[in-house]
């Protein structure tokens, strides 16, 4: 299985471009939260910026849609248009102000191809906005029609399908993190089941107040650096010119929580951020002892647990391949996990980690589009390394990990630049 | 592939002997709902799962840490695993696919803590229900239940059909070698949110809910979870398990076209991706599991798609929400089971609170009673917001001599 074409709207900005040019400098993306406008507990996030899904995507079909939505139906909309799906969206039904009909007619749609978006809990603002509409309206059902959908976890995804006529299967995984590698796995599926020719797959993650405090909590207060962004890939099993690299194997495992899940030996391994803080962590070496006092129903992850479960993941991954660990170019880790880190420190050498740029340090802890951003950067830093191996990796805070091993090629970009 | 082992947690019955002796009885799942505050609602019945006790089933997983979805889950596993006949320790040494379906995931909570920061500000939320909500742990918590670590565990949020993409899946990961065993199917809670929603669109029943009935006012929205253990048949002969139907095949589509309203062609071609994946000629299907909602909308549409596929004398087609509610993203996953109950025991559930079929929705829907039938080969509908169809078919499991 082939990846064929990408696409990305990070807090690089909108489209390839901005991505690897922002990404080969490696430079970071974080930015100051305006107080004023941002009620948060962060002080700063990697941020898409200028995004807005009005002004993105234009005022037709636009009027109630989040933002998860908007950066997914973006980049989505990059890659649908190189398979020639009619560009430009279509009339929003639920919008008044829309007066066109709906395309009842299937012409120009592509019932091969499929959409598979990874996503954490959908948009976690939409869904308390329409809560707190029921609690504080005047009565409990003054809720505002229109933005139902997207109070629902496959908004993005149908959304994206609507604007894109993507009739093929339509997959919401909500699997966090790891969602781009998991993605690939089920794209996979899909291809070898002729249920698609074509899968768009990838993740998309909003940053947003709700959110923020969400994970905010979740973490008893410590501090993250969080990002947004969505990044797609195009996979196939044809095997032409355009082939920016092959999946060679794709290998999932659970981390279980330690102890009955209560987290007391070890530094839970949620939300830490930076391969670089973590330089003393091995794979065999006790985890850390807590920096500070967890909740009592903390299910924490050990580190070291972290560690065995990426390193058998990678291992297996690695035995599928048909690849020795000596002939791996680059390791791309999440980054926000310090044993995952620790693993392919310790199976690869520094050198490996340090060829594709940190995705996790640069954009911040983007959440369901984070392995997808990894897969992105590793094509954008492998661009001119042809042949070379890239082992990518992902843990969720859940316990969820999975890594993928490619094999870049030496495809050339068909697509439209943007 | 073949099913062996089910787990139901249900309004009608928990475990699936219940469940199969509530759906032969047309047990209604229909109560006021108790789980959030429904005042200033003109009418709020539900289909709760009542009497439910999460640590019957739950062994290893502090049930505190999960929301109400994820218990329904993990418990839905564990008796699914059982029913199978194996032990955790199978499992365990075994290759796994968990997938999950969810519409909701963990609502429940995330309204609660909305409830919290409308009262307090954002600033003095619950730590522990705000690390229940991400999704993924409806189905980590299967992992975590079971104690399985040799697994690809996902969480499949496409709404009301997710538990079918679930179980479809779980089919496609057992047939290119991806797992041993999958567990699959579907999980969530009522809300505030979701009923909030229905209620809104006008679509809440007052009473009870009456799929393709000329009286009917809509749906009621329920809850529970449905998880499938699925193996290959070598597998299921080699230990000896007992084999409830056989997965034939499944069709995945999306309407690409109304975030809310069904679109008939495509429901319909849906159907044809699944008969042909299943390699099942129309006239041979035997029952179809609507998804059957009881909205004027969905029935008129679906009943509409399944004459386009299968003409003018279309198998009967039986709605299970008229019992268990809109269960949402256990659904079909919920169906998919009742299909597997009804092929092992040779009867057609009903469809209850059923008074005179919509001239719109011609079809026979098993009004009220249900049936003695041997059924050779069943039909699952799933539909969802979005478009996102799912339909799946099940095949009694017979010997070749």
């Amino acid at each position: 299985m082939n990846i064929t074409a990408w696409s990305t709207v990070s807090p690089y900005g909108l489209g390839r471009a901005a991505f690897t040019a922002g990404l080969l400098a490696r430079r970071p993306t974080a930015v100051a939260l305006d107080p004023g406008q941002w009620q948060v507990p962060d002080a700063r996030a990697c941020l898409v910026p200028q995004f807005d899904p009005r002004t993105t995507l234009g005022l037709k079909g636009t009027r109630t849609m989040n933002r998860v939505t908007g950066l997914a139906v973006t980049a989505v909309g990059d890659l649908a248009q190189d398979l020639g799906a009619p560009a430009g969206p279509i009339d929003d039904p639920m919008d008044p102000a829309a007066d066109g009909i709906m395309p009842g007619s299937m012409a120009g749609s592509m019932p091969r191809t499929a959409l598979v978006l990874g996503t954490t809990t959908g948009s976690v603002q939409s869904m308390m906005d329409f809560t707190r509409s029921s609690l504080t309206g005047e009565r409990p059902f003054d809720v505002e029609p229109a933005a139902i959908p997207n109070s629902v976890m496959n908004c993005a995804a149908a959304q994206c399908a609507i604007w894109h006529h993507i009739q093929g299967p339509n997959t919401t995984l909500a699997c966090g993190r790891p969602s781009g590698l998991l993605a690939l796995a089920y794209a996979r599926r899909l291809l070898l089941g002729g249920r698609a020719e074509t899968v768009l797959c990838g993740g998309a993650e909003e940053y947003s107040p709700a959110r923020s405090w969400l994970e905010h909590h979740s973490r008893d207060g410590e501090p993250a650096l969080l990002g947004e962004g969505a990044a797609i890939l195009r996979v196939e099993f044809t095997d032409g010119p355009d082939t920016l690299a092959t999946v060679l194997a794709v290998e999932s495992r659970v981390c279980l929580p330690t102890s009955s899940g209560t987290g007391r030996a070890s530094r839970a391994v949620t939300y830490t951020l930076g391969a670089a803080a973590t330089a003393t962590l091995t794979a065999t070496a006790p985890a850390p002892a807590n920096t500070r006092p967890t909740s009592a129903n903390r299910t924490a992850l050990a580190e070291t647990d972290v560690a065995a479960t990426v390193a058998e993941a990678v291992r297996r991954a690695l035995g599928r391949a048909g690849v020795a660990p000596r002939n791996v170019w680059a390791a791309v880790p999440s980054g926000h996990s310090e044993g995952e880190s620790a693993a392919l420190r310790e199976l690869f050498g520094t050198a490996a980690l340090e060829r594709v740029p940190a995705t996790g340090d640069l954009l911040g802890d983007t959440g369901a589009a984070s392995a997808a951003f990894q897969l992105t950067a590793t094509l954008a830093a492998g661009a001119d390394e042809s042949g070379r191996v890239a082992v990518i990796t992902s843990v969720d805070p859940g316990g969820a990990v999975a890594a993928a091993v490619l094999r870049l090629g030496d495809g050339a970009f068909r697509g439209t630049p943007r | 592939m073949v099913i062996t082992g089910l787990g139901v947690v249900s309004s009608i019955g928990i475990g699936p002997e219940r469940f199969a002796a509530g759906l032969r009885l047309g047990r209604s799942g229909v109560s006021p709902i108790t789980a959030f505050d429904t005042t200033g609602y003109a009418h709020a019945n539900g289909c709760q799962v009542l009497g439910f006790d999460p640590a019957a089933w739950i062994r290893r997983t502090p049930v505190d840490s999960l929301g109400r979805a994820s218990r329904f889950s993990a418990a839905a596993a564990r008796m699914a695993v059982q029913d199978a006949g194996l032990i955790d320790r199978q499992l365990q040494v075994a290759r796994c696919q968990v997938s999950i379906g969810t519409t909701d995931g963990e609502s429940y909570d995330l309204d609660r803590l909305t409830a919290a920061e409308v009262a307090g500000g954002p600033a003095h939320l619950s730590p522990r229900l705000a690390r229940r909500v991400p999704s993924p742990l409806l189905s980590v918590a299967v992992a975590r239940e079971l104690g399985l670590t040799d697994a690809e565990v996902l969480t499949v949020g496409t709404a009301c059909s997710a538990g079918n993409y679930a179980l479809g899946n779980g089919l496609d990961a057992i047939r290119f070698g991806d797992a041993d065993f999958a567990l699959c199917g579907g999980a969530d809670a009522v809300c505030r949110k979701t009923f909030t929603a229905f209620y809104r669109l006008g679509t809440i029943a007052p009473d009870c809910c009456r799929p393709f009935d000329v009286g009917r006012q809509g749906i009621l929205t329920g809850e529970g979870a449905g998880v499938l253990l699925l193996e290959s048949l070598g597998s299921a002969r080699a230990r000896g398990a007992r084999v409830y139907a056989e997965v034939l095949g499944y069709g995945l589509n999306c309407d690409a076209y109304h975030p809310v309203a069904p679109n008939e062609e495509s429901v319909a071609r849906c159907m044809a991706l699944a008969l042909s994946d299943a390699g099942v000629k129309p006239q041979e299907v035997d029952l179809i599991s609507a998804h059957g909602t009881g909205t004027k909308a969905n029935d008129i549409t679906e009943s509409r798609a399944i004459r386009r596929v299968f003409g003018e004398r279309p198998p009967r087609t039986v709605a299970l929400k008229s019992m268990l509610g809109h269960t949402m993203g256990a659904a079909s996953a919920l169906g998919a089971i009742a299909c597997s109950l009804a092929i092992t025991h040779r009867f057609i559930p009903p469809t209850i609170n059923h008074v005179e079929t919509d001239p719109e929705c011609p079809i026979d829907c098993v009004p009220n009673t249900a049936v003695e039938a041997d059924l050779r080969i069943v039909q699952n509908n799933g539909l969802a917001f979005g478009g996102n169809n799912a339909v799946v078919l099940l095949g009694k499991h017979e010997e070749l001599l």
